[in-house]
């Protein structure tokens, strides 16, 4: 199993490989925000504290955001375009930062 | 005096539209003496910029405007601070009467622009410290995201000190004099903007005033209402104020704030009012309240929901919904910030139930965190269900004083 801390809700989610953070945000009532959920609008963009090597990799829509708000910070991740990649390994993630 | 062209600074001009019939802006605010689009027109020695256009029903007034100032062919550049369609309206037509201006618009306001004009049209995005030049004015790009759309952003016209701030400063104030120290009293739609429109985005507009506060601003240009040269610092200290306010209660106690909301048609959903509280009120650093909806008016949901740091809402159901006053409640949501806040709901019922259910999946999309389940109980509650209520209520204090909650998925 692998662990997903929401920090910013104080929720950890026990979850599987092939899990999208989306399906693990909306099921335990975290607070994040997602907007167009296809990785166009940036709502849903969170901070991987550690663990970013768990998810799949930084995709071309995810680096066009990051170009757009300026930065190359590559633990920014939209969080609708993250799966957990691993079998097992801790995911923190903050969404306030 | 006539506002055909009015000069703001040396090289600045105002070219927006007059709205005076407006009475209901954006569907939640009320305009009681109408609006106003603004747009400028920056003249440097090497050309102009157009900084945002009107809504696009005024469009022929903004471009009789323009024309009166610039010939398109001088136009270098097309800055949509926002692209929200009371100032992008004129936009498609500008850009086709002016191919060869570039569009400046913030990253944020890509996708934006596709909604807007369905075909691809060139732009450039502006991030803080962006600059473009006119010759001998130059524009500085500033980042002030979330005032009130995603796309927000700002700029400052270095040599004559003119901030560009978007919807930021705002007023829905019609008055053709123009400039704060000429229009009447402005200072109730100053205020009710901000209350209306930047109110649930505060983090956002301290990074922003962050951000100017680097400038020596000497006039403030906003997108609606006056324009504001006499004394700018006093609109940025007010904005400070507004966004900076201790909560009340946290002001006054420290410690963290549980209210329970309610409607009760026969006591029941009352009575679990009741007892949720008791059960919150045990948490150490809990203050918990209850408040009867029905005797709740709008202003004093909205600071009451403000200052809360967990909501959890009762409704008895009703013809299979949750009672007015409940949606009523969480229409308030529109004029605050919901993320971070702990939400819940239950109620007592008859026939269905589906009350309960309902405001849960209303809170969901207001962002609101969820981390219990609605709790509903038939009719009259027995005392075992009261001490359900009870750990409920609990629970909830206990999350919003920051237990984690584990779970399988």
């Amino acid at each position: 199993m692998v662990t997903v801390i929401l920090k910013d809700d104080n929720i950890i989610v026990h979850t599987s490989v092939g899990k999208s953070l989306r399906e693990v945000a909306r099921k335990s009532g975290a607070s994040m925000e997602f907007g167009c959920r296809v990785g166009d609008c940036s709502t849903c963009i969170a901070k991987v504290i550690r663990g970013k090597e768990l998810l799949d990799p930084i995709n071309a829509k995810e680096l066009l955001v990051l170009e757009a708000i300026g930065t190359q910070d590559d633990s920014l991740r939209l969080m609708c375009q993250c799966s957990v990649t691993a079998m097992e390994g801790e995911i923190e993630i903050s969404y306030f930062f | 005096m006539s506002t055909l062209g009015a000069q703001v600074s040396d090289s600045v001009h105002f070219i927006g539209v007059f709205d005076p019939k407006i009475r209901t802006f954006d569907i939640i605010m009320k305009t009681a003496n109408g609006s106003s689009y603004n747009s400028y027109i920056v003249r440097g020695s090497e050309g102009v910029a157009i900084m945002d256009t009107v809504k696009k029903e005024f469009s022929q007034e903004f471009f009789l405007r323009l024309e009166s100032l610039c010939t398109y062919e001088e136009i270098k550049y097309i800055v949509l601070h926002h692209l929200e369609p009371d100032h992008s309206g004129a936009l498609e037509e500008l850009m086709k009467r002016a191919p060869q201006a570039k569009l400046i618009i913030s990253g944020r306001a890509v996708m934006m622009l596709k909604g807007i004009i369905k075909e691809d049209v060139p732009f450039e995005t502006a991030n803080t410290g962006k600059i473009i030049s006119l010759g001998n004015k130059t524009i500085e790009f500033l980042s002030t995201p979330f005032l009130h759309w995603p796309d927000t952003m700002s700029s400052f016209l270095h040599e004559e000190k003119v901030l560009f701030s978007g919807d930021v400063f705002g007023s829905h104030y019609y008055d053709e004099r123009l400039f704060d120290d000429e229009v009447g009293d402005f200072s109730y739609a100053f205020k009710y903007y901000y209350e209306h429109i930047m109110r649930p985005f505060k983090q956002y507009v301290l990074q922003a005033l962050n951000l100017y506060s680097r400038l020596d601003i000497k006039t403030i240009a906003p997108l609606h209402g006056p324009i504001l040269r006499t004394n700018p610092q006093y609109y940025l200290k007010k904005y400070e104020e507004w966004s900076s306010e201790d909560k009340f209660r946290k002001n006054t106690f420290g410690k963290k704030m549980l209210s329970v909301f309610y409607m009760s048609s026969y006591d029941n959903t009352h009575k679990m009012a009741q007892v949720i509280m008791e059960g919150a009120d045990t948490i150490d650093g809990i203050v918990a309240s209850m408040y009867d909806l029905a005797s709740l008016d709008e202003k004093n949901m909205i600071d009451l929901l403000e200052e809360s740091d967990a909501i959890i809402v009762g409704s008895p159901t009703i013809n299979g919904d949750a009672v007015k006053p409940a949606w009523d409640l969480l229409s308030c949501m529109a004029y605050l910030e919901s993320q971070g806040k702990i939400g819940a709901s239950f109620g007592s019922y008859g026939w269905t139930g589906e009350a309960p259910e309902m405001l849960h999946e209303r809170m969901r999309w207001l962002k609101f965190r969820l981390p219990v389940k609605p709790i509903k109980i038939k009719l009259i509650p027995t005392q075992e269900e009261l001490d359900e209520c009870f750990m409920f209520g609990k629970e909830v204090a206990e999350i919003t004083m920051g237990k984690m909650v584990e779970m399988e998925i």
